[in-house]
């Protein structure tokens, strides 16, 4: 890989919260070449928005940043405490989960995407508007002409997206950053737009992160895929590597968590005990620990590190899966019943009555 | 596709919950109406999970709600027990003994924060159905109860009962919502959309709740969603509905093993991992359901339907049987 | 899914009160009390008899003798003041206390069963609002006579009007909510759903308006004092700015008008603020958010 488009290295960010310091990001790194797809894929609260946030400059001003963003060679951080103001919008955008959160709900479609386009490529108010209308039928939407005079209220979800993921696009970025799109639509509308995105990506060559909770999403979509944790990567590999080679227990645990249209009815989902930890007291050792069937003593005390353990795969833990300290570490615990965090083995195996 | 048909209907003692052309409409002003459910006809055998999929929008939860006479459907029946001494009609009672008959039939809503009162602790909420009925029943033991529930949708008494909603995740509150049901022992408890505002992780937990409440208190349940792997992971039985109509009804195993109706096609095809019956080119047009103000004429799939002809749209495809347990509305079913 | 961040369960209710309400709350609360007590321990407290002529010299200005100095008469302002209070407050509570009984109860009926008993609660509240309360005051106080229930009536029924629109409007709301549906699913009666389930999420924003009402019903008891229908017996800071108010006693006294005018004005404040600042932690621990 020549010079990557964006390079993040050593990311952290810390809110101050009246409990302490809560690491909502500790220590992403990451390398996203032009016209590739990054997957950033985690539970609730993992810190993925949060670093979304932060490439984006959109973190409050109590957020407490370090690390190095470099995009396309300059500091992106730097650019943030000059303000750069045609940065943001036009070289690097992002599409939010909920669409209204980025739509003006009392103005038209149209005169919307204009004022971005007005804004930012100082297009004349003629232009814009036919520019606009172009838009529109470039992300797919039906009668373009009689959706730029209507409120954002009046538009389906999915339209919805489609509106924001258009101005999102009138500058011809060259990253677009996708925060969980679809999470809010229907599978039929959720398809329709990660094939859009996927689309314009191809088109115009575009580097892009997709965000999402669920790894089926990103799995044939995504070149690199990075698994989050409580702030942290637990696991970075391409993504055919990713599934075909899964090392972490966190990222086995986040695929078996799921269910799938092929597998029978009343299949056994093995559920994550418990929840993701308190980021603000995560103490020492992995954080996976207290829902990991794979855990044993050294996890609670040392904390493991993210190593390659192969170019281009890398994985935070003490006992991987696949690896004979990961079988040994298992079969440990499912002879004793219980894992050294506490946790009972049963919660995998005797859930739900045996289901067939 | 429009649903029309009673073929699916089944004749077995079995059935504990029938439905039959059920339909529901609301108002929408400048006497327009909103055909929200439109001739819709299920039943539901004891034991069984029967799941609900379809779009946002498709009429799931008006059904549901219907189910539970909240508000009363607009015409057709809705009968526990059909065939039976027992039978109860509940459409056609009200009052009194509509209240008596109510804790039979329980239901979970999909808002966890919305569906539990801000203002009570949690121990009074589970117990509230116990307390209601307490005068009929008044040897319960309602705290007994309540630790009882509480422990078996995995809360823990001592910690949570005192305690309000607004200090629980959405899954525990899910939870909580699944223990205030359960309480008073119902037949028959409907779901809609558990899972839909969790977390993937989250979700695998409360499915397993669920299945693991039904083997434990005898219950059937109605499954409602919009994901198909989910609703396919906890039915026996599945219907798909589509702008206010049933699309396809069947047998869990035979109905996503061969889907025969195109909009269950669509869905199985544009899943974040497709199933592999259906072809990866088998897509709806377009993102938008038409309006159930005035849904489009003949079969209601039409205006998105990839195998659409003009006998679609001049005459609406009655309910055929494909299967054993498995029935389609739709002129041009099976695969392309 | 952007969730917002769970409240921490150890986080003690106190703790939680203390830091959102902010100091300026309790400031007011604690004028509120101070102002509370002493109108009803007037009879017990140390001070002058208020209707005793000639306690100090005529027009005194406030001094060591006479904290808030005298009125024409001779009697003790600051006994007055608190003696006062005890008239305002009186009218201001059962005022709004009425209002919020009879008003409440209205808009909650209204607001759950809709339909035609919504209409014509809602016609009603609507020709109520529309007629000028100060009208129907003077309307009912001329006929009815001068005494303190009547008066505090009222101002009551003048405030049946707005609270029931707000009580309707938050039962509305609440009605919405799925934790009412599952309350019917399990049987509950309508009178129980709204006993339990309703009723004390419509009390919150109805405590608050308590005292922003207090805050208004002291005030229009003031207004119907200037025209001369406050109580006959026994008087009221309103009745006080009035007597207190005529230009010569303005020349010669201006402290006798004043400490009333300032003692209610605090008040009013402070029970604008407190009333406020309780509303607005109350919408705020509703979304959850109480800890963030
Ligand atoms: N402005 C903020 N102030 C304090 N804490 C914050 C702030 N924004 C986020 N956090 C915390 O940072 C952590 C990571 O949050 P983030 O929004 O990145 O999660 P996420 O992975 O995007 O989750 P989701 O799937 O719910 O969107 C959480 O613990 C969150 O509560
Ligand atoms: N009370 C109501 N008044 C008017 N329209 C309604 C009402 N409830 C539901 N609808 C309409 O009925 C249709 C079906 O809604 P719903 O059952 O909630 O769908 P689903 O649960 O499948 O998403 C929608 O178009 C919705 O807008
Ligand atoms: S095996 Fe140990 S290090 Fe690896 S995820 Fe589990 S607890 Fe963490
Ligand atoms: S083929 Fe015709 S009848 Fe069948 S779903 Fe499509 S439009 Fe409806
Ligand atoms: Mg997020
Ligand atoms: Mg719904």
């Amino acid at each position: 890989m020549a010079t990557p488009l964006l390079s993040v290295t050593d990311l952290q960010v810390g809110f101050a919260t009246e409990r302490g310091l809560l690491r909502a990001v500790d220590g992403v790194s990451f390398d996203l070449a032009e016209g590739q797809t990054l997957g950033i894929v985690g539970e609730s609260g993992s810190g993925k928005s949060v670093t979304a946030k932060t490439l984006m400059n959109l973190l409050p001003s109590y957020a407490r940043v370090e690390g190095s963003v470099m995009f396309d060679g300059r500091d992106v951080r730097a650019m943030a405490a000059e303000r750069e103001r045609h940065f943001w919008g036009v070289e690097m955008t992002m599409v939010f989960q909920d669409p209204m959160t980025s739509l003006n709900p009392v103005k038209k479609v149209g005169e919307q995407i204009a004022e971005s386009l007005r804004v930012h490529l100082k297009r004349s108010r003629r232009e814009a508007r036919d520019d606009a209308g172009d838009l529109l039928q470039q992300v797919g939407i039906p009668e373009p002409k009689k959706r730029l005079t209507q409120y954002p209220h009046e538009l389906s979800g999915g339209l919805r997206q489609r509106v924001v993921i258009a101005m999102a696009l009138a500058c011809s970025p060259r990253l677009l950053i996708a925060d969980e799109p679809t999470t809010a639509l229907d599978v039929t509308v959720q398809k329709h737009i990660l094939d859009l995105l996927d689309e314009l990506r191809e088109e115009r060559g575009m580097a892009m992160i997709l965000i999402t909770h669920d790894l089926g999403v990103v799995k044939g979509r995504a070149d690199q895929i990075m698994v989050m944790y409580a702030g942290r990567t637990m696991e970075q590999a391409d993504t055919a590597t990713l599934f075909s080679e899964m090392r972490h227990p966190y990222t086995e645990a986040l695929l078996e968590t799921i269910p799938r249209v092929d597998m029978a009815s009343h299949s056994r989902l093995v559920p994550i005990p418990g929840s993701p930890p308190d980021a603000v007291d995560l103490g020492q050792g992995c954080p996976f620990a207290e829902r990991c069937r794979y855990c044993s003593a050294s996890c609670l005390i040392d904390q493991p590190s993210l190593e390659q353990h192969r170019q281009g795969h890398a994985c935070a833990c003490h006992a991987p899966v696949g690896t004979d300290a990961g079988a040994a570490a298992h079969a440990a615990n499912h002879e004793t019943g219980v894992t050294p965090a506490g946790l009972d083995m049963g919660t995998f195996a005797t859930a739900v009555g045996e289901k067939t | 596709m429009a649903g029309s048909g009673a073929i699916q209907m089944r004749d077995s003692d079995e059935v504990v919950l029938r439905v039959e052309s059920l339909v529901m409409e609301f108002p929408a002003g400048r006497n327009q109406v909103v055909h929200a459910v439109s001739d819709v006809s299920f039943d539901v055998c004891r034991g069984e999970t029967l799941g609900i999929v379809g779009e946002s929008g498709c009429g799931k939860s008006t059904t549901a709600r219907a189910l539970v006479q909240l508000p009363r459907p607009t015409s057709g029946t809705v009968t526990l027990d059909p065939g039976a001494d027992g039978q109860v009609e509940l459409t056609g009672i009200e009052g009194e003994a509509l209240r008596s008959v109510r804790p039979r039939v329980q239901m979970i809503f999909q808002d966890p924060i919305s569906s539990l009162n801000p203002r009570r602790r949690v121990r009074d909420i589970i117990g509230e159905g116990l307390i209601i009925w307490q005068d009929q029943h008044p040897d319960v033991d309602v705290d007994a109860r309540v630790d009882e529930v509480l422990r078996a949708v995995g809360l823990d008494p001592v910690v949570a009962a005192s305690r309000r909603p607004h200090e629980f995740s959405g899954g525990q509150c899910q939870r909580i919502s699944i223990a205030r049901a359960l309480a008073i022992d119902p037949e028959i408890l409907i779901c809609d959309e558990p899972v839909s505002a969790l977390d993937v992780s989250v979700q695998a937990q409360i499915l397993n709740i669920l299945e693991e409440m039904k083997e434990r208190f005898g219950l059937t349940l109605v499954f409602i969603s919009h994901d198909l792997s989910v609703v396919r992971n906890v039915s026996d039985r599945v219907v798909v509905m589509y702008l206010g109509k049933v699309c396809e009804i069947g047998n869990s195993d035979s109905l996503f093993s061969e889907p025969a109706h195109p909009y269950t096609r669509v869905l199985l095809a544009s899943a974040p991992e497709p199933s592999t019956v259906v072809d990866a080119s088998e897509v709806a047009i377009g993102d938008e359901v038409p309006s159930p103000i005035n849904p489009p004429s003949g079969c209601r799939f039409r205006t998105r339907c990839p195998r659409v002809t003009e006998l679609c749209a001049s005459a609406e495809p009655v309910m055929r049987k494909m299967g054993p347990d498995h029935f389609v509305a739709c002129h041009f079913p099976g695969s392309p | 899914m952007d969730t917002p961040p769970q409240v921490d369960p150890a986080e003690q209710f106190g703790v939680v009160v203390a830091r959102r309400l902010g100091f300026g709350f309790w400031i007011a609360a604690a004028w509120i009390i101070i102002i509370v007590t002493a109108a009803a321990l007037a009879p017990w407290l140390p001070i002058a008899d208020p209707n005793e002529t000639g306690v100090g010299g005529r027009m005194d200005g406030p001094g060591w003798s006479n904290w808030f100095g005298t009125d024409s008469n001779g009697r003790d302002m600051f006994a007055r003041t608190i003696w006062g209070a005890r008239v305002s407050l009186i009218v201001g509570f059962f005022s709004v206390l009425l209002g919020i009984c009879v008003g409440g109860t209205l808009g909650m009926i209204a607001g759950y069963f809709r339909g035609i008993v919504d209409r014509i609660i809602s016609f009603s509240v609507f020709v109520l609002l529309a007629y000028p309360g100060l009208v129907l005051a003077l309307l009912i106080v001329g006929l009815a006579g001068q005494t303190l229930p009547i008066v505090a009536m009222t101002l009551g029924i003048v405030a049946i009007a707005p609270i029931a629109r707000l009580s309707r409007a938050t039962t509305l709301a609440y009605s919405e909510r799925e934790f009412v549906a599952a309350a019917r699913v399990l049987g509950a009666t309508d009178r129980r759903i709204m006993v339990r389930e309703l009723l004390p999420n419509v009390l919150i924003p109805m405590g608050a308006l308590t005292l922003l009402g207090m805050a208004i019903t002291i005030v229009a008891e003031g207004g119907l004092a200037f025209l001369g229908l406050s109580v006959e017996e026994g008087f009221s800071w309103g009745k006080m700015i009035v007597l207190g108010s005529s230009p010569r006693t303005l020349r010669e006294g201006p402290w006798v008008a004043m400490f009333p005018i300032g003692a209610m004005f605090v008040t009013v404040l402070a029970l604008n603020f407190a009333g406020d600042r309780l509303r607005e932690y109350f919408d705020v621990r509703e979304l959850g958010i109480g800890a963030a």
